[in-house]
């Protein structure tokens, strides 16, 4: 259950919306329960506790052996992601992100974590694109058209005179701008918003629920972050299509949020897609993979720009010189990927199992007996497993030898290895012999 | 970064015997043989270690099914116990470091199973030891100690892969996964190519991690080449002029037939990589319009390979018998 928090402050706008805010708040109450201030409070510090030696070392492993769980709750299945994002990113450049409750301010706040939300989205979503819209004056106004170059997107979003704020900000607006710029997508590409609003008001210069039936039409994802307080509109734009609403409590939980919407997410299979004559627009696509050309190649024209260069990449299909990938060939019209950009999705597709922690003393017979010695010592990093026990601070998925069995292929691991097989290797070691 | 860190080098050693075997074959141009080969690397071990006291060095080894640490200055019972004889004209570390990697690889390929068809090298499991090693000895004892002493006293890392064997491209998804590790890790990672033909996959791994590749023309001066070019640490070849290789290829391996493709055909929902347009999905169980089945069919390029000179391939006619393209490692 995340805290919310809701327009307290908003008792001072004294318009339309606060009205159907303040509904918002006594339905979603009654459906999800309550409010973090209404809930028992519970005193972070207490459930940190020092073992005899006064040593944090147990909660520390405890808090490992907490994100293992987590891990062993999700499924290892192959789930079906949209790979092909795109991303419109809206920016409420009101007044209200002037507010200082944020510091420095929301808008610093939120330049500073876009920074690093589209570096790690670009990261993680290597084909995807984004563009970035504001919402300022009553208007939509789009900053940076979609693109595929975290180098173009990273650098508007350093401009910091391009984001000065100002008057009201209009939802609609905003919405049907990003709906146009993602009107010309194919099928396979999945659509979404992500909205980061501050002000409790729209203004908006039609019917926002034609809107919002326009946006489930299309297929597109909202997603709102506020920085302020719970606003009912945004709450059943993300419901309605599919996204997720959240409130921001502080600057680090604002940043979490926004990494939540990091990961692809998994691929919707609503009753909008029985118009569809595949299943979910899925397609073949025809990729090429370029190759690269070294600065002392002999200059030629690319064929993007038609600037002169060394350095560069040529089409499989046509040869024909280009600047960066992944982009469509000028020429040919190919897709050209990098094999490394297609492969950056991958683990999001093949997962490790997860290990299971070892609680049966077997292993000390077999490995005495065996004589595989190695046994006795991580089978990755070969580093040895401790010799005693801890029986003290056993906690469930947490083994009191300190090792985690791979299913697969059954080779003992250390605690450190199975947190970084998992969450950045995502290769077993000992499966891959 | 500063130019007196330390540097930690693992080291993989592919020892494939079969490869091992054609590579000291005498109709070779430059026969290198095992021995020769072990030799010059334990000189070029033995200067790495003599650069600078802090160097630490973990050896690992590439066998057919399996892959092994060989040996780590880190781990200093991973060495068993081994007698070395009092030596007076040897320095007794080096000749240490020597005997262990010596005595192990003798066991290890002794112990190898004599069978018909020989297992593919575990090369991607020694880099994923690798890496899992330098993760738990150098990044998290950095992150633990970064509070109390400067990150400096950590030493950087490098692995360096000597490579006689020809690309597995059943293990393109873990070595690309690797290659992102290794990306976090801020590990560089060079590759030699000792003998065989390119790998297109280790030349992504050394281009992806900043590292470099080359691919060893004359193979009596190994020794040579891993001085001049692998025997400095990342932050000086800035000033040097290590080779760097000049084409990389960005090809991926299908995954119908692992063939290595240019142009290939992809899934939109789970970015599979198929040589030939498929109907159905076979990772993700996808059902593909009929209608595009057909586009891309008529779309497909000439299976001659190299420019084929027209640019719009649509116009290109639909072959036949769909055949995958042989894996050409050029």
């Amino acid at each position: 259950m995340p805290p919310r928090r809701t327009d307290v402050d908003s008792g001072s706008d004294s318009d339309s919306f606060d009205e159907s805010s303040k509904k918002a708040k006594g339905k979603t109450k009654a459906k999800e329960g309550a409010y973090a201030w209404e809930a028992k409070y519970t005193r972070s510090w207490d459930t940190v506790q020092e073992d005899e030696g006064g040593s944090l070392q147990g909660t520390v492993e405890g808090l490992i052996a907490r994100r293992r769980r987590r891990r062993l709750l999700e499924p290892t299945a192959a789930v079906r992601r949209t790979i092909v994002r795109h991303l419109f990113l809206l920016i409420d450049l009101s007044d209200a992100m002037r507010e200082r409750d944020l510091r420095p301010t929301r808008l610093d706040l939120t330049l500073q974590c876009a920074r690093a939300f589209v570096t790690e989205w670009f990261d993680q979503n290597p084909l995807g694109q984004i563009g970035i819209g504001a919402m300022r004056g009553g208007l939509g106004d789009r900053i940076v058209e979609m693109t595929g170059n975290p180098q173009d997107v990273l650098t508007v979003l350093g401009e910091r005179h391009r984001f000065e704020p100002s008057g009201e900000p209009s939802l609609q607006n905003a919405l049907e701008m990003a709906r146009s710029a993602m009107s010309h997508l194919p099928n396979h590409a999945s659509r979404e918003v992500l909205v980061i609003y501050s002000a409790l008001t729209t203004v908006d210069p039609g019917d926002i629920m034609e809107t919002l039936a326009a946006c489930v039409r299309d297929r597109i994802r909202v997603s709102v972050v506020a920085l302020a307080a719970e606003m009912r509109i945004c709450r059943e734009l993300c419901e309605k299509t599919g996204g997720t609403f959240s409130v921001a409590m502080n600057e680090g939980h604002f940043k979490d949020l926004l990494f939540e919407l990091v990961p692809p997410p998994a691929l919707r299979t609503g009753p909008k897609t029985d118009t569809r004559s595949s299943t979910s627009g899925a397609d073949l696509m025809l990729m090429g993979f370029p190759t690269r050309l070294p600065a002392s190649a002999p200059a030629a024209l690319c064929s993007c720009h038609g600037a002169m260069r060394r350095a560069g990449f040529l089409c499989p299909r046509c040869r024909a010189r280009l600047c960066d990938v992944p982009t469509d060939c000028p020429v040919c019209g190919i897709m050209v990927v990098s094999a490394p950009h297609l492969a950056r999705s991958f683990h999001h597709l093949f997962p490790v199992k997860p290990y299971a922690a070892v609680y049966v003393e077997l292993f000390s017979v077999y490995s005495l007996s065996d004589s595989r010695s190695s046994e006795q010592r991580c089978h990755a990093c070969s580093v040895s497993f401790p010799t005693q026990t801890q029986q003290h601070q056993v906690q469930e998925g947490m083994s009191p030898f300190g090792r985690y069995r791979c299913p697969t292929c059954s080779h003992d691991f250390c605690p450190d290895c199975d947190v970084f097989v998992h969450d950045v290797l995502h290769t077993c070691p000992g499966c891959e012999n | 970064m500063n130019a007196d860190r330390a540097s930690h080098l693992s080291l993989i050693l592919d020892l494939s015997p079969a490869q091992w075997h054609l590579s000291s074959a005498p109709s070779n141009p430059s026969p290198l043989s095992l021995e020769t080969f072990l030799s010059h690397v334990l000189t070029f071990v033995n200067s790495h270690i003599a650069s600078k006291p802090e160097n630490t060095l973990a050896v690992f080894g590439a066998l057919p099914g399996k892959s092994v640490l060989i040996h780590s200055s880190e781990i200093a019972d991973a060495d068993g116990s081994v007698d070395i004889p009092g030596d007076p004209n040897s320095y007794r570390p080096f000749k240490l470091v020597d005997s262990v990697i010596a005595q192990n690889i003798e066991t290890e390929i002794g112990g190898l199973y004599l069978a018909d068809e020989e297992p593919p090298v575990a090369l991607v499991g020694a880099l994923t030891k690798a890496l899992c090693h330098i993760n738990r000895t150098y990044q998290t004892s950095a992150e633990r100690s970064s509070t109390t002493q400067n990150s400096d006293a950590v030493p950087e890392p490098r692995i360096l892969i000597l490579s006689v064997s020809p690309d597995l491209s059943a293990s393109y998804i873990p070595i690309m996964n690797s290659i992102f590790s290794a990306q976090k890790l801020k590990v560089t990672i060079d590759i030699c190519k000792v003998f065989g033909p390119d790998t297109v996959f280790l030349q992504q791994v050394s281009h992806l991690t900043g590292g470099s590749y080359i691919h060893l023309e004359q193979r009596d001066a190994l020794l040579q080449f891993l001085i001049m070019s692998f025997l400095s640490p990342p932050f000086m070849r800035e000033v040097l002029a290590v080779p760097k290789q000049d084409k990389v290829d960005f090809r991926a391996a299908c995954f119908c037939h692992k063939n290595i493709v240019d142009i290939a055909f992809v899934c939109s929902v789970c970015l599979s990589i198929f040589c030939s347009p498929v109907p159905v999905c076979t990772t993700c169980r996808t059902k593909f319009p009929i209608k595009s089945l057909q586009r891309l069919q008529s779309a497909r390029p000439f299976q001659t390979g190299g420019p084929s000179g027209i640019a719009n391939g649509v116009s290109t006619p639909a072959n036949g018998s769909p055949k995958p393209r042989p894996a050409t490692a050029s």
